[in-house]
């Protein structure tokens, strides 16, 4: 058990060689994880196989083989001290729609075993800090999206878990409640000095909220490091916007060697070294077109994301290929 | 200084001008609206952590219960039953109550050995009459009552995703089973077997009975009680395993319903037809009725014998569990 303030920078999950098989289909395959505290972004297109992980993690299924622990607790025999130190945020609705938002949550404290009255409080507490405060008598049926997604965080922060686990937690909310909610998130891991591991579709959001993240691909872990590192170790790129002939700049540019990226008339031209930058002006110049703008690219975690799905043969366009309607909120 | 010049800006107001001449208000400034107020913070979010003790498993189980059994009582706080839910509730407890007025009247009149002794006074017949009678309690009453309680119990959980905050809990589903079951037979119980306990206990108070009666009738009242007892638990397995299969209540009420009246429909019209009492074994109700009249010590309205009533009871509550179990364990945490 993970206690003591000087073992914060042990790992907070630990797995090794965890496989789960489900019949004949294999739907983690040697799993070896070393989650630090603080945010993390567990990432990956539909049926890679994290719910699964999560399903491990807070001790539900029995993994077919290997080890694991969460805060220092064995994954196959203590799932029930597991989940009394974490706060799971389901993906789908899991509130009845009949209570009143203080009575759901102060519920949801009850099934950990706080006594009531220990309860009702935190209840209030909580609904506060997600925002809740002037609706915590309202009843859940009446609460829109973004109100239904802060109540499930409600819930799952009652006993102030050292662990939150939010599956898709900005599901169909709107900017500014998807904002609220990162926010939320965010002073919980950096104010609350709790940990956070989080899923979704949204790279923008787990850029905003995480310090690394773990790619999962068909059941494997195809990468886990802090987004700072995987920044660096993706390719430099320059930006051009090209006017009049981008599919002949494009030309111009695979001639003389150079290697490149189009996105209409966005093309990225990846930086070998110093002398790139002047191929490709008189790669413009040769190709007659104009150079609208150009600067240095900046990858964000959506490009590595796309850029490690292409690698691996995945026909992703972009991330919202893999959303849909209870990702979007059916907009 | 003229008073169109006095300077707000600078925070000299009219009453600087008045007052401020030595008098201790030399310091004193008033509130001047400025040309741009600046917004206050109303929200301030504040990660507030809490460091109690989280209590053993018996008091998550109990919280369970207690959410599913007081909600019949107040839906304030706890599982909401509909209004007209519970006032059936209420209806068909007052109903199952009505011999108590009928014994009171009895004791009142001096009606010794008479024709209210004989209808509602404590004899084996009546007794089994206040469980396990068709009309009215289990053709209108029984049945009625645990299709409303086990209606939504189970699965109103798959229909709104609810499973999830049970099981990404510490909480097993033996526990969650268990007392889902638990809530189900105490309701029907306090229904069911209650009102046979206050039937009991009242004929001892208003006929100022002593012990000799109750050495006589006790044991019959215990045959009574575990017959009703059997009732509970069979209804309860039935109606919680219709409930977990089906993501709609009304499912679950309507599918019990159809079960107790539509094998009793059937093994009558077979008894009719082919003069035999022997499908009646498919009948949940005629198990209990024939199970009942044995413990009770009653002449069988059933030809076959009792062992295969009790044969098929323990069928009907082992097939029940089984798939109530098999369908709580395909509960989804992740999604439903």
């Amino acid at each position: 058990m993970i206690d003591d303030d000087s073992l914060s920078e042990l790992p907070i999950i630990t797995a090794k060689g965890l496989r789960k098989m489900y019949g004949p289909h294999l739907a983690l395959d040697d799993i070896n994880l070393e989650i630090p505290r603080g945010a993390v972004g567990i990432l990956g297109p539909n049926g890679a196989g994290k719910s699964t992980l999560f399903k491990c993690l807070l001790g539900l299924i029995t993994t077919t083989s290997g080890e694991g622990s969460v805060l220092g607790y064995d994954i196959r025999t203590q799932g029930e001290q597991i989940r009394s130190k974490i706060g799971y945020m389901p993906e789908y609705n899991a509130l009845d729609p009949n209570l009143f938002a203080v009575d759901h949550v102060r519920y949801a404290g009850e099934l950990l075993g706080m006594n009531p009255k220990n309860a009702t409080q935190r209840a209030h507490e909580v609904l506060e800090y997600v925002g809740l405060k002037d609706q915590r008598y309202r009843k859940i049926e009446t609460f829109s999206t973004g109100m239904l997604q802060a109540t499930k965080l409600a819930c799952a922060l009652v006993h102030d878990p050292d662990i939150l686990i939010c599956d898709e937690p900005t599901n169909g909310l709107d900017q500014r409640a998807r904002e609220f909610m990162l926010q939320t998130l965010n002073r919980t891991v950096r104010e609350g000095k709790r940990s956070v591991l989080m899923s979704s579709h949204v790279m923008d959001d787990v850029q905003d909220l995480c310090d690394s993240i773990v790619m999962i691909h068909k059941g494997k872990i195809v990468i886990q490091s802090s987004i700072e590192d995987l920044v660096e170790q993706v390719d430099k790129e320059i930006e051009m916007v090209i006017w009049g002939g981008a599919s002949k700049m494009e030309k111009e540019l695979s001639s003389i060697g150079l290697e490149t990226r189009r996105l209409g008339r966005v093309i990225r031209i990846k930086v070998e070294n110093d002398s790139t930058i002047n191929k490709a002006l008189k790669a413009a110049v040769s190709a007659g077109v104009q150079v609208r703008q150009m600067k240095e690219y900046e990858p964000d975690l959506e490009d590595i994301f796309l850029l490690v799905m292409d690698k691996l043969g995945e026909q992703i366009k972009g991330t919202e290929d893999l959303m849909t309607v209870e990702h979007t909120g059916g907009d | 200084m003229p008073e169109e010049q006095v300077d707000l800006e600078g925070e000299v107001t009219r009453m600087d001008a008045a007052f401020g001449s030595g008098d201790g208000d030399e310091e004193a400034t008033a509130v001047v609206a400025k040309s741009q107020a600046s917004l206050g913070q109303i929200f301030e979010q504040t990660y507030r952590p809490w460091d109690g003790e989280l209590g053993p498993r018996w008091m998550r189980n109990y919280a369970i219960f207690r959410h599913h059994v007081y909600g019949v009582f107040t839906s304030k706080g706890h599982r909401q039953y509909h209004p007209m839910v519970r006032l059936l509730i209420l209806i068909i407890f007052l109903a199952s109550l009505t011999p108590i007025p009928m014994l009171f009247l009895s004791s009142f009149i001096g009606d010794e050995g008479g024709f209210f002794e004989k209808m509602w006074g404590i004899n084996r017949y009546n007794l089994w009459g206040q469980v396990l009678g068709y009309f009215p309690r289990n053709l209108c009453m029984w049945p009625l009552l645990t299709a409303v309680v086990v209606g939504g119990m189970i699965s109103d959980d798959r229909q709104h995703g609810t499973s999830a905050i049970y099981f990404s809990r510490p909480i097993s589903r033996l526990d969650y089973t268990s007392m889902k079951y638990l809530s189900v037979a105490i309701i029907l119980g306090f229904v069911i077997i209650f009102s046979y306990f206050a039937y009991y206990t009242s004929a001892i108070v208003f006929k100022a009975e002593g012990w000799a009666y109750l050495a006589d009738t006790l044991p019959l009242f215990l045959r009574g009680m575990l017959a009703g007892s059997i009732l509970v638990i069979t209804y309860t397995s039935i109606g919680l395993a219709l409930s977990s299969i089906s993501q709609s209540r009304f499912f679950a009420a309507i599918g019990f319903l159809s079960i107790i009246y539509g094998t009793k429909l059937v093994s009558l019209l077979i008894e009719l037809q082919f003069g035999t009492t022997f499908m009646y074994a498919m009948s949940p109700y005629d198990c209990l009725a024939h199970t009942g009249q044995f413990l009770l010590g009653i002449p069988s309205n059933y030809e076959h014998p009792v062992s295969i009533s009790v044969v098929s009871l323990m069928a009907m509550n082992s097939v029940s569990i089984w798939l109530l179990v098999s369908r709580v364990t395909s509960l989804e945490v992740t999604r439903e």
